[in-house]
C-alpha cells in the first residue's frame, strides 16, 4: 500500500513536469514587425534592378565561388522573367532575408535564425536535415546537400575564393548575404554597398551594375535613395513575409 | 532423459519467415541510405518529402488507438474495455517506434537526431510534435511495462524488476489522461505542420489539424480491433471476445460518417473561387495523378464502404467483412495522408510578378525507399505478431487482476 502511495507522488511530479511543458508551449506565434533577437544599426537589403540585369548570371558564379557551393545548387538563381515590349527579363533571385521567414519559424531547432540585423542565417551545425524548411519557403531560397561536395570547386578561382566553409551531407543551405564579408568589412572600418570588401559577391560580380546593396537605416544609403525614388516591387508580397529584396522593374521609358 | 520435441512448421513460422526476410532486405537498404546519404532516394528539392514521411505519418496515426481506447477505459470508466486498451498501447508503442526508425531514416543527418530534443525553437510545430513524440514514448514505454513485466520470463528471471514494472499498472489513469494530452496536441500538430503554410495554398486552412486528429481516432482503434480479429482466428494465443468488439466497430462505422462529412467540407470548400496554387492541387486529386487515390482510395474504399460493411447489421455478424472493412479504414488512413503530403509537394507555385503559374512535378519513390519502407513496416508487423505469441498480448479473459496483484515469488523462501 506504502509503495502504491510513493509511486502515486512520483507520478504526480511526472505530471506536474508535463504541465510546466504543455504550459511552455508558446506556439502561438503573435507576429510583430521587431521580431529579430538583440539590436543592430544595421538593416542590410538588396536592390535588384530588372531593367539593367541581362541575365549572364556572374552572380550566380561568384556567389559559388565565394561561398563555396557545389555545382548542384544556385544560391542565387536567375530566372527568365518574360518579356517587356521587345525587352528580355530576368529575375535574379537571392535569398529574401524575409522580415517573417516562414523558414525561421519552421524550423525545429532552430538552426534558421534572425540576425539582429535581419539577415536570416543557417547555423549548419544545428540543422539535422529535416527539410521542413524547404517545404515552408515560398521562394525556393534553399537546397539540401543531398550528396557530400568533394573535390575542386569548379567556380574557384575564376570567379573568386572561398570564404566559408563547404557545407556537409544532409544539411540545408541558402544565401546568407555573403555575411562574412560584411561582419569583416565593419571589423575593418569599411561599408558594406560601398566597399567592394565588404558587400556580397553577387553585387560586386555584377557587370551592369544591376544589384546594390546597403543599410536601409542609413537614409543616404544608395539603397534608401533608390526605394524612395523609384517604384518597386518584393515578390510574393501577398504572403506578408517583407522580403528584403526589393525589385526596380523594367522601365520600358528607358529602353524606348 | 532427453526427448526431442519434433519440430512441425507452422504457417506462422512461415508468416514470421517472410517477415524476417522483407526486415533484412529492409535493413539492408536502410544501411544503404545511412551511409550513401539521400541521395539514393527520388526526393528533390521540390519533393523534400515522399514515402518515408506517408509512413511516419501513418504510423503514428494508426497509433492512436492507444490514447483513444485509454481514454475510453480510463475516463469514461468503460473498465470492459481495458484488455482491448492493453492491446492498442502495445500497438501504439510499435507504431511510434516504426515512426522514429522512419524518421531517422528520412532526416539527413540522423546523427543528430537529439537535437530535436536538446535544441527549441518553440515556434515549431515540428519542434512540438518531436517533444510530444518523445514524452509520449515515454509514456507508452510506462503503460507497456505492466505487459513484459507479467510475462513468466520476467517473473522467473527478474522478480524484483517483474514487480516493479508491474505495479505501473497503479498509475494507469494517470497514463491516460497523460496520453491524452500529449497524443492530442501532436496528432494535430502534425495536420498543423501543413496547416500553418502559407506558401502551399491547399494545405492553408485550420481544417489539417482537425481531420488529421478525426482520422487518427478512427484508423487507430480500427488497427487494433484488426490484428485482434486476425490473431483470433490465427493464433490460438489470442483469447478473443468478439462481443467486447461489437460496439468499438459500431463506434469506428458512426465515426467514418462523421469523418466523410468533414473530408467532404474540407474538400468542397476549395472548389469555390479561384486561388493559383490551390485549385491546381484539387483538380490533381479531382481528375489528376492524385485522383484514383483520392476518390477510390480515400473516398470509396478508405470511407464509403467501410462504413456500410461497418453499420450495416447483415455485414457486422461476418468476420470477413469486419476484416476487410477496417483494413480498408486503415489503407484509407495512409491514402489520407499521401494526399496531404503529394497535393502540397507536387504543386509548385511560381513567384515570378504579376504571373503567378502553377507548374507541377512529379515523385514516385526509388527501390531502396519501398525496400527501406517495407523493412519498417514488416519489423512492425513482426514485433506485434510475437507479442501476440509471447507476451499473451489479446486476451479478453479478464485474468488480469489476479496476475497483477498476485504475490511475488522470492528466491530463497519457500
Amino acid at each position: 500500500m506504502e509503495e502504491k502511495t510513493i509511486q502515486r507522488r512520483d507520478f504526480l511530479k511526472l505530471l506536474a513536469f508535463g504541465s510546466v511543458v504543455a504550459g511552455g508551449l508558446r506556439l502561438t506565434h503573435l507576429t510583430s514587425a521587431s521580431e529579430t533577437g538583440g539590436s543592430s544599426p544595421y538593416r542590410w537589403v538588396m536592390v535588384i534592378d530588372q531593367d539593367k540585369c541581362t541575365g549572364c548570371g556572374h552572380c550566380t558564379l561568384a556567389c559559388r565561388a565565394h561561398n563555396d557551393v557545389t555545382p548542384e545548387i544556385s544560391w542565387n538563381r536567375v530566372l527568365n522573367a518574360g518579356k517587356v515590349g521587345d525587352q528580355q527579363v530576368y529575375l535574379p533571385r537571392p535569398c529574401m532575408h524575409c522580415e517573417e521567414a516562414p523558414c525561421v519559424d519552421a524550423c525545429m531547432v532552430g538552426a534558421s535564425y534572425h540576425r539582429a540585423d535581419g539577415i536570416v542565417m543557417m547555423d549548419y551545425d544545428k540543422c539535422i536535415g529535416c527539410r521542413y524548411c524547404e517545404v515552408a519557403c515560398p521562394y525556393g531560397a534553399r537546397a539540401f546537400n543531398w550528396e557530400s561536395f568533394t573535390g575542386p570547386n569548379p567556380a574557384v578561382p575564376e570567379w573568386g575564393q572561398p570564404e566559408v566553409p563547404r557545407r556537409p551531407r544532409g544539411v540545408v543551405e541558402k544565401c546568407s548575404f555573403c555575411y562574412q564579408r560584411i561582419d569583416r568589412g565593419l571589423k575593418l572600418g569599411l561599408k558594406p554597398g560601398v566597399d567592394e570588401e565588404a558587400t556580397p559577391a553577387c553585387v560586386v560580380a555584377c557587370p551592369m551594375d544591376a544589384r546594390k546593396f546597403g543599410d536601409l537605416n542609413d537614409p543616404e544609403s544608395e539603397v534608401s535613395i533608390l526605394i524612395k525614388d523609384n517604384s518597386y516591387f518584393q515578390l510574393r508580397e501577398d504572403l506578408g513575409t517583407s522580403p528584403r529584396v526589393y525589385y526596380l522593374p523594367p522601365r520600358e521609358e528607358v529602353t524606348t | 532423459m532427453i526427448t526431442i520435441k519434433r519440430f512441425t512448421v507452422q504457417p506462422v513460422h512461415l508468416w514470421i519467415a517472410l517477415l524476417l526476410l522483407v526486415l533484412a532486405v529492409g535493413a539492408v537498404a536502410y544501411g544503404i541510405v545511412l551511409v550513401k546519404g539521400l541521395s539514393v532516394t527520388n526526393l528533390s528539392d521540390l519533393v523534400p518529402w515522399g514515402l518515408w514521411i506517408t509512413i511516419d505519418l501513418s504510423a503514428i496515426a494508426l497509433s492512436a488507438g492507444a490514447f483513444t481506447l485509454c481514454a475510453v477505459v480510463y475516463l469514461l470508466g468503460l473498465k470492459q474495455y481495458e484488455p482491448v486498451a492493453r492491446t492498442a498501447t502495445f500497438v501504439g508503442l510499435i507504431g511510434y517506434s516504426m515512426a522514429l526508425l522512419t524518421l531517422l531514416l528520412d532526416i539527413g543527418r540522423p546523427d543528430r537526431f537529439w537535437h530535436a530534443i536538446v535544441y527549441w525553437n518553440t515556434h515549431s510545430l515540428l519542434w512540438e510534435v518531436s517533444m510530444c513524440l518523445t514524452l509520449y514514448l515515454c509514456v507508452l514505454l510506462l503503460e507497456t511495462a505492466p505487459l513484459i513485466g507479467r510475462t513468466e520470463w520476467m517473473q522467473t528471471r527478474f522478480p524484483w524488476i517483474s514487480n516493479k514494472m508491474m505495479s505501473i499498472h497503479h498509475m494507469a489513469p494517470f497514463l491516460a489522461l497523460l496520453g491524452l494530452g500529449l497524443s492530442m496536441l501532436h496528432q494535430s500538430s502534425l495536420g498543423a505542420t501543413y496547416g500553418v503554410l502559407k506558401a502551399r495554398p491547399i494545405w492553408y486552412k485550420p481544417g489539417l489539424s482537425v481531420l488529421f486528429m478525426f482520422s487518427a481516432m478512427i484508423g487507430g482503434p480500427a488497427l487494433t480491433i484488426l490484428i485482434t480479429k486476425v490473431s483470433g482466428r490465427l493464433s490460438p494465443r489470442a483469447k478473443v471476445d468478439d462481443s467486447l468488439l461489437e460496439k468499438i466497430t459500431l463506434f469506428i462505422g458512426w465515426a467514418l460518417v462523421g469523418y466523410f462529412y468533414f473530408r467532404f467540407w474540407d474538400v468542397f470548400s476549395v472548389t469555390y473561387t479561384y486561388e493559383p496554387g490551390r485549385s491546381e492541387a484539387l483538380s490533381m486529386m479531382t481528375s489528376g495523378p492524385l485522383a484514383f487515390n483520392f476518390l477510390v482510395g480515400e473516398m470509396l474504399l478508405g470511407a464509403i464502404i467501410p462504413a456500410i460493411l461497418l453499420l450495416v447489421p447483415r455485414f457486422r455478424k461476418s468476420w470477413i467483412a469486419q476484416v476487410v472493412a477496417l483494413t480498408l479504414v486503415v489503407g484509407g488512413v495512409v491514402a489520407y495522408r499521401w494526399d496531404v503530403n503529394m497535393s502540397g509537394l507536387l504543386v509548385i507555385l511560381t513567384y515570378l510578378p504579376q504571373e503567378i503559374t502553377t507548374i507541377y512535378t512529379t515523385y514516385f519513390p526509388s527501390t531502396i525507399e519501398i525496400l527501406s519502407g517495407l523493412g519498417v513496416v514488416a519489423y512492425g508487423a513482426l514485433a506485434i505478431t510475437l507479442g501476440v505469441r509471447y507476451l499473451n498480448l489479446i486476451d479478453h479473459r479478464g485474468i488480469e487482476k489476479e496476475v497483477a496483484e498476485s504475490p511475488v515469488i522470492i528466491a530463497g523462501t519457500d
